[in-house]
């Protein structure tokens, strides 16, 4: 008769049999956790209720959205979403192209342009983001204090409270002219588009009085026209606004009107811009020399210039390899972009704080906020997943 | 074979982590429920007390190079301790932020939050905490330049404000320029550091935070940016702020032990009880108020049991230890330049507000 440790044995003879034990026993642990888990978060409030009580603070930074105090802590939270999308939609722009020229400059045979690039990339790579932060904010803060503005006409004022710049106000029906605007841009850059293809594949070209269409000009040319016209035609919808810096009867100096560049923006930015920059330029000079050499030289043999071998040979190929890296560089600016925190500057993440100390129930923000980030990145991704999808297109 | 033992060796490490987090659940399993909980008992078993405090506030919980603890509300950390375990020493401290705090006390990390905490009635209600008794009476102010022309809050329309991030301290900030229909423009630094950077180089026109914290501020102010003498703290208090150690809801044991630590200190210091007397004065008391404090005997008589679950001389240790609640204030907030005569945290008999209940 055979035992119950001999008919064990004989079953966990077989490798099956035997992961299966094993990964119950590791479900079951992992089970534990879980619930361990759960049991420590279950007596904490999770609910997100309290985010339409009154919110109470005040914002230096209000772009787009009007917040005041007396909205809802959901309003608050949506003018630090507000704030960190228009940072990190600036500072992607300018970074890709401040990466692309230092990465060109990187390879310049010139040994002083190709110098500058190397100690910008050495220098700035290698030193923390949130010290480069807050470098930054005291620069911006080294400049004139407001009662000592530098002022260039009556138009432009430059303080360590903001440097204000003449802007456009709006007189009424605004939005309307500059919907229509959209659309006279996007019909604008069809012309020129339609135009070019047309030389490209015909070789022959409109003329105009015996001159050459050029698509470009031509495109150009539509749009300044139409805006004028319009402008008129809506009746004048903007205006210029000329910033102000006065001081009222307690000695309080204010500025009013303009576009405001506040310091804490221009610092966040500045940093963002500058740091990232630096990897956007190794990943563009990592690409194109990866490129073969004899695409430099045929488009040198073919007798096309140095800027137009690299606009129309060696970029285009380069990008291929450049759009995935440059992707993670962009995650990584929007989730650093976190970091403003420090300098003042409401994001999110420095809106989320306050709701959360005023509210004590820090667990629930903290998952909204996680939420938020992965929604912002995610969006960031498809985007570039769909400009890769384009550039590796063979043909394209 | 060998792929076998290293899924079996990775199994055992994951198995024996779990185990250990469920093992570390079971201790505190009694906290984290909701339905009534006895820390005292908890922190009679452990034999330490395990106190929340800030580690990085001059005056109130700053910790040194060494790791050490020390401030006004380490030194009512180091009373509980003393009362309930005999030992001033016993104190495991765990530095908590302005955000974390709350979740801290709620989830049984810690036993007692004494972190210059404000009272309000939505953290004593919806936070499920208690508040034991005020040590401390702040109130939120502001900062200006001398040479700015400011007499009053109502003087800064349209200034820039210099925040530090803060619990009500914004929302105070709100209340009172909205609520007098003035415009202001609020910078909110999350640290001390980048916020005086901005307010020496005259970023904003006035600082606010907690008077306490003010005090400490304009004391340390550089002189390359003018010396304390450069600032004034405007005489308006925007906001009552009285701070205080926090326990568990439904913790009734533990919540009398810290009051009544808390006003013993109090009443010792009304009674002219200090730390070099109390041992001659608990040998021979005055009268029977002083011996009923120090669970001495008066004149051979009985003594006065109060039920805390507590040895009875649990006064003698916390001011032998400790102190009074003079001798700790005069310890860590004078030095800061935080008078006490004529402030709300004068004794009640000098016109103050520190007044302690009977102990009867």
């Amino acid at each position: 008769m055979k035992s119950f440790v001999d008919s064990v044995a004989q079953w966990s003879r077989f490798q099956r049999n035997r992961n299966i034990v094993i990964q119950a026993v590791f479900l079951f642990f992992v089970t534990l956790l879980g619930v361990y888990f759960f049991v420590r978060a279950s007596g904490l409030e999770l609910s997100l209720s309290h985010f339409s009580s009154r919110a109470g603070f005040g914002l230096s930074h209000t772009f787009l959205v009007d917040y005041t105090s007396n909205d809802s802590r959901w309003v608050a939270y949506f003018t630090g979403v507000v704030n960190t999308i228009r940072v990190c939609l600036v500072a992607i722009f300018l970074t890709t192209l401040l990466g692309t020229v230092m990465g060109v400059a990187r390879l310049s045979k010139n040994f002083l342009t190709s110098k500058i690039a190397w100690t910008y990339v050495e220098v700035l790579r290698n030193t923390p983001l949130l010290i480069q932060i807050i470098f930054w904010q005291i620069v911006f803060l080294q400049l004139p204090q407001i009662s000592e503005a530098i002022t260039f006409g009556d138009t432009t004022a430059i303080s360590n409270r903001g440097i204000l710049l003449p802007w456009i106000s709006d007189n009424g029906n605004a939005q309307v002219w500059f919907i229509f605007l959209g659309i006279v841009a996007a019909g604008s850059l069809y012309l020129s588009y339609f135009l070019n293809k047309r030389e490209d594949v015909s070789g022959k070209s409109f003329s105009i009085f015996g001159n050459r269409l050029n698509g470009n000009l031509a495109g150009i040319s539509l749009f300044v026209i139409v805006t004028i016209v319009t402008y008129f035609a809506f009746g004048r919808p903007v205006s210029m606004d000329i910033p102000e810096i006065t001081q009222n009867n307690k000695g309080t100096w204010m500025q009013s009107g303009g576009f405001d560049l506040s310091p804490e923006f221009a610092a966040i930015l500045f940093a963002l811009v500058i740091y990232t920059g630096t990897f956007i330029t190794e990943i563009v000079r990592g690409s194109i020399q990866s490129l073969s050499k004899g695409q430099t030289e045929a488009a040198q043999a073919i007798g096309l210039s140095k800027y137009q071998a690299m606009t129309l040979v060696i970029l285009p190929q380069a990008l291929r390899s450049i759009i995935p890296p440059l992707t993670n560089q962009f995650l990584n600016l929007t989730k650093n972009s976190s970091l403003a925190v420090v300098i003042a500057y409401p994001d999110l993440f420095m809106v989320s704080r306050t709701i959360m100390n005023n509210s004590g129930h820090a667990l629930p923000v903290f998952f909204l906020i996680l939420l938020t980030y992965l929604f912002l990145s995610l969006c960031i991704s498809l985007v570039m997943n769909l400009i890769n999808r384009r550039v590796t297109r063979i043909g394209a | 074979m060998k792929k076998i033992k290293y899924t079996l060796l990775i199994s055992a490490l994951f198995a024996m982590t779990a185990f250990s987090f469920a093992c570390a659940s079971e201790d505190s399993s009694e906290a984290s429920s909701s339905g009534g909980s006895n820390t005292l008992q908890q922190v009679l078993d452990r034999g330490m007390l395990k106190c929340g405090v800030n580690d990085n506030l001059a005056g109130f919980g700053v910790v040194a190079a060494d790791g050490s603890f020390s401030g006004f509300d380490i030194d009512f950390c180091k009373a509980v301790a003393a009362a309930i375990l005999g030992d001033s020493g016993k104190v495991e401290y765990t530095p908590t932020t302005a955000s974390n705090r709350f979740e801290a006390l709620g989830s049984g990390e810690i036993d007692l939050l004494i972190r210059n905490t404000t009272w309000t009635a939505s953290r004593d209600r919806e936070l499920k905490q208690d508040f034991t008794a005020p040590t401390f009476y702040d109130g939120q102010g502001m900062m200006v330049y001398v040479d700015s022309g400011y007499n009053s809050i109502d003087d800064m329309e349209g200034a820039t404000i210099c925040v530090l991030q803060g619990t009500t301290t914004e929302l105070n900030l709100d209340d009172r320029f909205t609520g007098t229909g003035m415009s202001y423009t609020p910078l909110t630094f999350e640290t001390n550091d980048p916020l005086q950077a901005a307010f020496e180089e005259k970023r904003c026109d006035g600082w606010t935070t907690d008077k306490s914290g003010l005090a400490s501020k304009r004391a340390s102010f550089p002189a390359s940016a003018g010396g304390p003498e450069a600032l004034k703290v405007l005489p308006e208090t925007l906001s009552k702020e009285p701070l205080g150690p926090l326990t568990r809801d439904n913790d009734s044991e533990f919540y009398d032990v810290v009051q009544w630590v808390v006003f013993g200190m109090m009443q010792a210091e009304e009674s002219g009880i200090n730390s070099s007397n109390v041992s001659s004065i608990a040998s021979n008391p005055p009268n029977p108020g002083v011996a009923r404090l120090l669970g001495a005997s008066f004149e051979g008589g009985e003594v006065q049991d109060f039920s805390f679950g507590i040895p009875k001389d649990f006064m003698q240790k916390v001011i032998s230890q400790v102190g009074n609640y003079g001798e700790v204030y005069d310890r860590h907030l004078v030095p800061l330049g935080l008078e006490r005569a004529g402030s709300l945290n004068a004794m009640w008999t000098e016109g103050g507000l520190i007044y302690a209940p009977p102990f009867r």
